[in-house]
């Protein structure tokens, strides 16, 4: 009898409230809204982030999102995002002043960027069967992504496995140079798990795997070199190999600590691509609850990254077939602090206020050797965002 | 139903205060009028006496509280089932009482079966003489919603009905303050283990408290599950909170039914807020730390 | 490669201790969330942080590439 019984438990529909519900609301009774406690229905939000670089570049970006649930089964989300980018952005790299330098040439950016991306999510039971299509478009940039991704609870939901494909068309376009139009391909595939540890602890780990071909020079780049023994100076513009294949793998936990009403965030990711750059990625966070409607946490990012293999500041010789001077893909560190104020309230509405500061230097990087033309970065960013659920 | 009940109301006088208690009041006795199981002329007493005979023509409010009892039926994948009352003939919750032995059940279990019962859109009949319909494990959820229902189309935004334990708060105290609603204890009488804060929406509580018999250190208690005859096994007591009684109710029996685990599942399922003590005395809150 | 084994031995060792359904309380809070900020937070973030980084990927695919100049 209790073989059956177990089979039967696990057939049983997934929506028992919505049944109810409905007859229920067939009677001559008025069903009062109970508390923000009860299943949610969707939310709406809005978020804006500015960003400035000590004296270079300033974004703001107003992102809008959405998510309803229907039936138990759907689940819809969309969102949108608008980046204005003004200010200036270092296109040269040069090294008449002795050592590599970055310049910057003068011109200043008025970027825009439109971001909009949809999901549906389909439940099976135990199973769920998500599918999203991103666009991205700016005036020298387009890109369409399309993915589809599943995920099955085992055991009693202490266990999720995730598989995901990814597919992205990427056309690149120049501002300068009106008769560039390149394609770039991009091929991602994903695999993770989710365990419940404890009562109080969980984590995920998830490995993706890229794979890109195309272009993936940067039009606005270039280098400038000065020898010696030579007269003239060798200008080589940006130019990357035809392909990047990718390891990204992202552990996360979670552990609650009720005691001290907190919780222990930490996210370690390991990166490591075919142009020879090795990134580690570590964050520490401290979510602490204040009462009943107010937490704060504090965080501290470290970021580490080696330089790719055609990174150089400088030209060498004999000329290199690519080479890069793009310091983004230089050997440096950064050490990011930030700090995040939550308010929920009853009625479903939360405010989250986030704060950080990032500082990237040659000399953070893990074990030293970070690259001499690295030029400090120094940023403060903030994120207001606002959201209602429903 | 006798045991206590009361209405409170907030208004802006004593007497529009008891004006509308006594509306609720009315409406309550309404339904037991109508659907006690103890009045010869109740619509259920009918359904009763015709078993076996031709179909009862019922109103278009008994017909749709059916059709959510239908729904609670197959939720409930057959546990939940108002036909179960014949088992009352064998178990008896009085002191002295014995367990009923499964030849005392074996007959009462043949006449046991909602999904047996024919119904058209208005009209009842149960195909066999001897079966039973009882609204005793819905009738009270679906009185305090009624009045609540009342109370609120004659313009009260604060008031309790409470039925026993069964109750409706249709908003909170006039200075924005929750109603605090004690959880009785299942073993220790006039003790509260908990006082839960509730604005509006209702709570409805199952337990093996009520009517019960011990033998050998196993508590025998009054919800029985309907395929086997023998008393829920598994929580000592269930409390959910839900936007109306009726849906309360039920989740909590259902609760009850299903089992420690099934049942644990079944209400993390609905997403509601609840409060469970289980068989062995183990707490499980989930009522502010809810979904 | 130091960094990935202390990360396996950190999933190895961690003991799976049972967890019924109803002692999932905690694990239901928002800031035990895999994604703890809200969404357009987490959006930001990611944008702010790979804009000025040659790591990128994480935990979902499809998200579409990003011309950052």
């Amino acid at each position: 009898m209790a073989a059956t019984e177990d089979a039967e438990e696990g057939r049983r529909p997934r929506a028992p409230l919505a049944a109810l519900t409905q007859a229920a609301l067939a009677l001559p009774i008025v069903l009062a809204s109970a508390r923000a406690g009860a299943a949610q229905v969707g939310e709406v939000g809005f978020a804006a982030l500015g960003y400035k670089e000590r004296g270079l570049i300033k974004v703001t970006e107003p992102v809008l999102w959405g998510r309803l649930q229907v039936d138990d089964v759907w689940e819809f989300e969309a969102s949108g995002a608008l980046d204005i980018v003004t200010g200036a952005s270092p296109e040269l790299v040069t090294n008449l002043p002795g050592t590599p330098v970055q310049s910057v040439t003068g011109a200043s950016i008025n970027d825009r960027r439109r971001t909009a991306q949809l999901r549906a999510k389909r439940r099976f039971g135990d199973f769920s069967l998500s599918v999203s299509r991103a666009v991205s478009n700016e005036e020298d940039y387009h890109s369409h992504a399309f993915a589809i991704q599943g995920e099955a609870d085992l055991d009693q939901h202490r266990t999720t496995l995730a598989i995901g494909l990814g597919k992205s068309n990427d056309r690149v376009g120049s501002s300068i140079d009106p008769a560039l139009d390149e394609r770039r391909d991009t091929r991602e595939y994903l695999a993770g798990v989710t365990q419940v540890l404890s009562p109080l602890a969980v984590v995920q780990s998830t490995l993706t795997v890229t794979r890109g071909k195309g272009w993936f020079n940067d039009p606005y780049k270039s280098t400038l070199t000065f020898y010696p023994d030579e007269i003239l100076p060798v200008l080589f513009a940006d130019r990357r190999p035809d392909h990047r294949n990718a390891v990204a793998w992202l552990t996360r936990y979670r552990r609650h600590f009720p005691g001290a009403s907190g919780t222990l965030q930490a996210d370690y990711r390991l990166f490591r691509d075919d142009w020879g750059i090795r990134a580690h990625t570590l964050e520490l966070a401290w979510q602490q609850d204040l009462g009943e409607r107010w937490s704060i946490r504090p965080a501290l990012r470290y970021y580490t990254q080696g330089a790719a293999d055609f990174y150089s500041p400088v030209v060498p010789r004999p000329r290199p077939e690519v080479l890069s001077s793009d310091q983004r893909l230089g050997a440096f560190g950064g050490l990011s602090p930030s700090l995040r104020l939550v308010l929920r309230l009853e009625n479903g509405l939360t405010v989250e206020g986030t704060a950080g500061y990032v500082h990237d230097a040659a000399s953070l990087r893990l074990g030293g050797g970070g690259s001499e033309a690295f030029t400090t970065l120094r940023a403060v960013y903030g994120i207001l965002s606002l959201s209602r659920a429903f | 139903m006798a045991a206590l009940n009361e209405v409170q109301v907030h208004a802006p006088d004593v007497s529009a205060a008891r004006s509308l208690a006594a509306l609720a009041i009315a409406e309550v006795r309404r339904i037991e009028a109508k659907y006690s199981r103890y009045r010869a002329d109740s619509v259920v007493s009918r359904i009763n006496a015709a078993a076996g005979g031709a179909p009862v023509t019922v109103d278009e409010e008994t017909a749709k509280l059916l059709d959510y009892v239908d729904a609670c039926f197959r939720q409930s994948r057959g546990r939940f089932d108002p036909t179960s009352g014949v088992l009352r003939r064998a178990w008896r919750f009085e002191p002295g009482a014995s367990i009923p032995g499964l030849r005392e059940l074996r007959p009462l279990l043949a006449a046991i079966g909602w999904h047996r019962v024919e119904r058209t859109p208005d009209t009842v009949r149960l195909p066999l003489a001897g079966m039973e319909l009882d609204f005793g494990g819905f009738g009270k959820e679906y009185a305090v919603d009624r009045a609540a229902t009342v109370l609120r189309e004659a313009g009260a935004a604060s008031a309790i009905v409470n039925l026993a334990g069964d109750l409706a708060v249709l908003g909170p105290h006039p200075d924005g303050s929750p109603w605090r609603i004690g959880v009785q204890h299942p073993r220790k009488r006039q003790v509260a283990l908990a006082a839960l804060p509730v604005s509006c929406g209702a709570l409805a509580t199952s337990g093996d408290y009520e009517r019960y018999l011990e033998a050998d250190g196993v508590r025998h208690c009054h919800v029985l599950d309907p395929r086997t005859g023998r008393p829920a096994r598994g929580f000592q007591s269930v409390t959910v909170h839900a936007p109306s009684c009726l849906v309360a109710g039920s989740a909590s029996t259902i609760a009850m039914l299903l089992g420690r685990d099934a049942g644990l599942s079944w209400l993390e399922s609905l997403e509601l807020p609840y409060f469970a003590v289980l068989e062995d005395g183990i707490i499980v809150d989930r009522f502010r730390s809810g979904p | 490669m130091r960094a990935s084994l202390a990360v396996l031995a950190l999933l190895a060792a961690a003991a799976c201790t049972p967890v019924a359904p109803y002692q999932r309380g905690y694990l239901a809070r928002p800031d035990m969330a895999m994604e703890p900020a809200q969404a357009g937070t987490a959006k930001a973030l990611e944008k702010t942080y790979s804009a000025k980084e040659a790591a990128f990927g994480g935990a979902s695919v499809g998200g579409g590439g990003c011309g950052c100049n």
